[in-house]
């Protein structure tokens, strides 16, 4: 699946640790205003194996440039497909998929 | 796709059991909150999110820079031992306040990891919620270059 999101996902003594590199401006509204830009941002990251949903965000314009996530999460096996999905400002969605490893 | 596929034929028993309560209930706090990311103190916005602004302290750890030299990229990770179901992080350097809010489950193991960008020096706090108490925990941040484009 094609997605723009970085995805480590390793497991380690039945918990899997995921970090997570978005590609996102993430601008605020001051910052789009300095920039003459309308602001955009991440809202809202879901991960997902199969059905389970393992990590679940609501963000602010306030994370960095390209955020960065980590997290832990149980219940999944190596070889399992984590699958992360960002919702921004305007509506715009990625969808990016890892095996754990 | 065919691991994926395998997975789910093979795993469908046993996560439909693991997954019928809860784990669908996906929130959006943007969506159901909407006034908590405008909120510009800290106080309100908590109160927007959890319902209300009566915290114990400790309980987690958080872990920030002391000081940080570039406003715009502040590494801020948080984990407890708390059965945690909603945490979340302010700051009160910023036009508003919140910062992100995590719903966990029980598959959540809570030690999460952001960055986030202040405009100045100030506080981030971090709260968790859990088993009906709100459990928080603050630092001071120095920002010596701002972070929102300043």
């Amino acid at each position: 699946m094609a997605g723009t999101t970085k995805i480590k996902a390793k497991l380690k003594n039945g918990v899997i640790e995921v970090k997570a590199l978005a590609s996102h401006p993430m601008l605020s509204y001051q910052e789009a205003e300095r920039a003459k830009k309308e602001a955009n941002f991440i809202t809202y990251v879901v991960a997902k194996v199969g059905d389970k949903v393992v990590y679940e965000a609501s963000t602010s314009q306030f994370l960095s440039k390209d955020p960065y996530l980590k997290f832990s999460f149980t219940g999944a096996n190596a070889g399992d497909v984590v699958e992360l999905t960002w919702k921004d400002l305007k509506g715009n969605t990625d969808v990016s998929s890892e095996k754990i490893k | 796709m065919i691991n994926r596929r395998n997975f789910l034929g093979l795993g469908l028993g046993a996560i439909a059991v693991a997954a019928i309560p809860g784990k669908l209930s996906a929130v959006d706090f943007r969506e159901t909150k909407p006034k908590a990311w405008t909120a510009t103190k800290v106080d309100e916005a908590v109160k927007e999110i959890f319902g209300t602004t009566a915290t114990v302290e400790g309980g987690i750890n958080l872990s920030a820079p002391d000081i940080a030299e570039n406003g715009a990229v502040i590494p801020v990770s948080f984990s407890t031992d708390l059965k945690a179901t909603k945490i979340a992080v302010f700051q009160d350097a910023n036009p508003e306040s919140a910062v992100a809010v995590f719903s966990l489950n029980e598959f959540s193991v809570a030690d999460y990891a952001i960055r986030i960008k202040m405009a100045k020096t100030g506080t981030v706090t971090v709260i968790a919620e859990a088993e009906g108490k709100l459990h928080s925990v603050s630092k001071l941040v120095k920002v010596t270059i701002g972070g929102c484009g300043g």
